[in-house]
């Protein structure tokens, strides 16, 4: 069963069709003419429209895993991707959840209890506090930590619930005002207090854990290019610019930490970076948007990996077996209105040339004619090139972007042009702050 | 469009007004704790065959409304089964879909005639297939 839309779905549906796994996919009304309704072996519709009524509709997901005799669910990411609770009723019903088990789900999505068992893994984590009882234990933290802070929300994601706080008198209302986001959003309102680093880099390290204990690494990947909303826009792999003490530290970090919580399946565990220096963000228990960067350069299929380990299968390799090769450069190509605050474009597409040639390869879901609804993820494509050389992957990714033709509404290609004609991408030295600057000076 | 104020029989009201001035059939709209349905019944969809010695000119309007899978499951027929063509006088449980180990009702929603049965008694059934079509007129 393949509990997700889009060309998450269609990724696993080609893993699942390359092992001989026959799969079954769910979908919401809009989506009935969906490239993955019609890939996969059987299709069923959950709900309608809205994620919470179809997508997020776990009763209707588990009722179509059980008719129609799946022994598996792959959730992909987002929606169910990091719910522990789907993860135990999977389980409850005699269904394998394809990721970590319930319990590590829920320690790594509780960001202040990832963050303390990372500490006490010997991991880096930015100096902070753990959950704040109130206002006033907030403003005696922040002054021990020293301002700027970052006001976080444990139950956080993709920026909600988060503050920056300059000064002590604004405490108490980036405190009110980040716990009600917290509350509306994740029905969590619990916050702590975190040193903001300044303009730091993202990167994350994949790593690959099966059930008997052993766990590698798959290089890292840098995820600086981001969004003003931290959400991320182009990716690569390896990390440009990074020293060979610093990176052989990150991926030292990963797996000890995976080691820690018993950590099993595909994981991702994010770091801010300040030159040699590592902190622990948290810890993605699933499969990412930007895994195809780390497939290119290890030529493993870390889908088929998360199902073969799923299926209680060792991992038949060690660290030393796995080797990086080149760089691989991603570029996420969305339904948004980059000089419109990256507004959601919902409407038709009239036209779709993807790009092909060496070292190309382009995951989405689009056909010619396909609708994009209002309710979803803006996402239509992720371009992924691959060179010898990470200019190689850069001029490869440009021709690519160029050939891509997509009508009928807005993209983010015309901007993930622009990031990579830039300066500071071109050398490699770049940072989060670096496209939401690109973008003021821009406008 | 009601504004996001009015109160919900006034806000039913201007969308039945809608529904009555366009080709639309069924309205929903949800907001967080609210949601509202409006429809109206569809055009003609089966007309019996008139033969030649047939002296009406006007055919007899059927009016089907199709009634339709709210959940994934397995589907039933309540007993005794209902029968194409059976009239329902009131309100009646006509089949059940089983989930998870429990049965939800699917019931007529009122009087009529069941036209057909649209899905096989034991058979999975998805989100929003037809179950039964029944003749309201």
């Amino acid at each position: 069963m393949i509990a997700n839309r889009g060309e998450i779905a269609l990724r696993i549906n080609r893993a699942c069709q390359e092992l001989g796994v026959r799969t079954v996919a769910v979908f919401s009304e809009p989506d009935r003419e969906s490239l993955h309704v019609r890939q996969a072996d059987e299709a069923f519709c959950v709900g309608p429209g809205p994620v919470p009524r179809s997508y997020l509709n776990i009763p209707n997901i588990i009722s179509t895993a059980l008719i129609t005799g799946c022994d598996a669910v792959h959730p992909g990411y987002g929606f169910l991707a990091e719910n522990a609770r789907f993860a135990e009723i999977c389980a409850d019903h005699g269904l394998v959840f394809i990721g970590p088990r319930p319990s590590v789900i829920a320690a790594m999505g509780d960001k202040a209890t990832a963050k303390r068992v990372m500490h006490e893994a010997g991991v880096a984590t930015i100096p902070g506090t753990d959950i704040l009882a109130t206002v006033a234990e907030a403003e005696n933290a922040a002054e021990k930590l020293g301002y700027p802070v970052l006001l976080k929300a444990t139950a956080g994601g993709g920026g909600k619930g988060m503050r920056v706080v300059e000064r002590s008198e604004d405490v108490e209302r980036a405190f009110a005002s980040a716990t009600a986001e917290s509350e509306a959003s994740f029905k969590d309102g619990r916050l702590y207090l975190e040193r903001l680093i300044s303009n730091p880099r993202h990167i994350e390290v994949q790593v690959l854990a099966d059930e008997f204990g052993a766990v590698v690494h798959l290089g890292e990947r840098d995820c600086s290019a981001q969004k003003p909303s931290h959400q991320k826009l182009v990716e690569e792999s390896p990390a440009p610019n990074l020293s060979a003490r610093a990176r052989s530290a990150l991926h030292d970090m990963a797996v000890r930490a995976s080691e820690r919580v018993g950590y099993t399946n595909a994981g991702t565990l994010e770091f801010l970076t300040t030159g040699d220096d590592a902190y622990f963000m948290e810890m993605n228990t699933r499969i990412q948007v930007e895994h195809p960067v780390t497939e290119m350069v290890y030529g493993i299929d870390l889908v088929k990996e998360q199902i073969r380990i799923a299926a209680g299968e060792a991992l038949g390799y060690v660290q030393r077996d796995l080797v990086a090769r080149g760089h691989a450069i991603e570029c996420r190509i969305n339904a948004e209105d980059p000089r419109n605050n990256f507004a959601p474009q919902a409407g038709t597409v009239t036209n779709v040339v993807f790009p092909g040639g060496p070292g190309i390869r382009v995951d989405t879901h689009l056909y010619p004619g396909a609708s994009i609804p209002p309710y979803y993820d803006s996402l239509l494509a992720k371009a992924v090139a691959y060179g010898d050389t990470r200019e190689a992957a850069i001029a490869r990714m440009e021709r690519a972007l160029r050939e891509t033709v997509i009508e009928g509404v807005q993209t983010t290609i015309g901007l993930c042009l622009e990031v990579l004609a830039s300066r500071e991408f071109r050398a490699g030295r770049y940072d989060i702050g670096f496209l939401p600057s690109m973008l003021g000076s821009a406008v | 469009m009601p504004s996001q104020g009015s109160l919900p029989a006034d806000r039913i009201r201007r969308l039945a007004e809608f529904l009555s001035t366009s080709d639309v059939f069924r309205v929903r709209i949800e907001r967080p704790g609210e949601e509202i349905e409006v429809g109206r019944r569809p055009p003609l969809l089966y007309a019996p065959a008139g033969s030649a010695d047939d002296v009406r000119t006007e055919p007899v309007a059927l009016r089907v409304d199709a009634i339709k899978a709210d959940l994934v499951g397995i589907f039933h027929l309540s007993r005794p089964a209902p029968l194409e063509g059976e009239l329902l006088e009131e309100d009646r449980e006509l089949a059940f879909i089983e989930a998870l180990g429990i049965r939800t009702p699917v019931r007529s929603l009122g009087a009529g005639r069941i036209v057909a049965i649209a899905s096989q008694d034991g058979a999975p059934v998805e989100y929003g297939q037809s179950l039964f079509l029944l003749d309201r007129g």
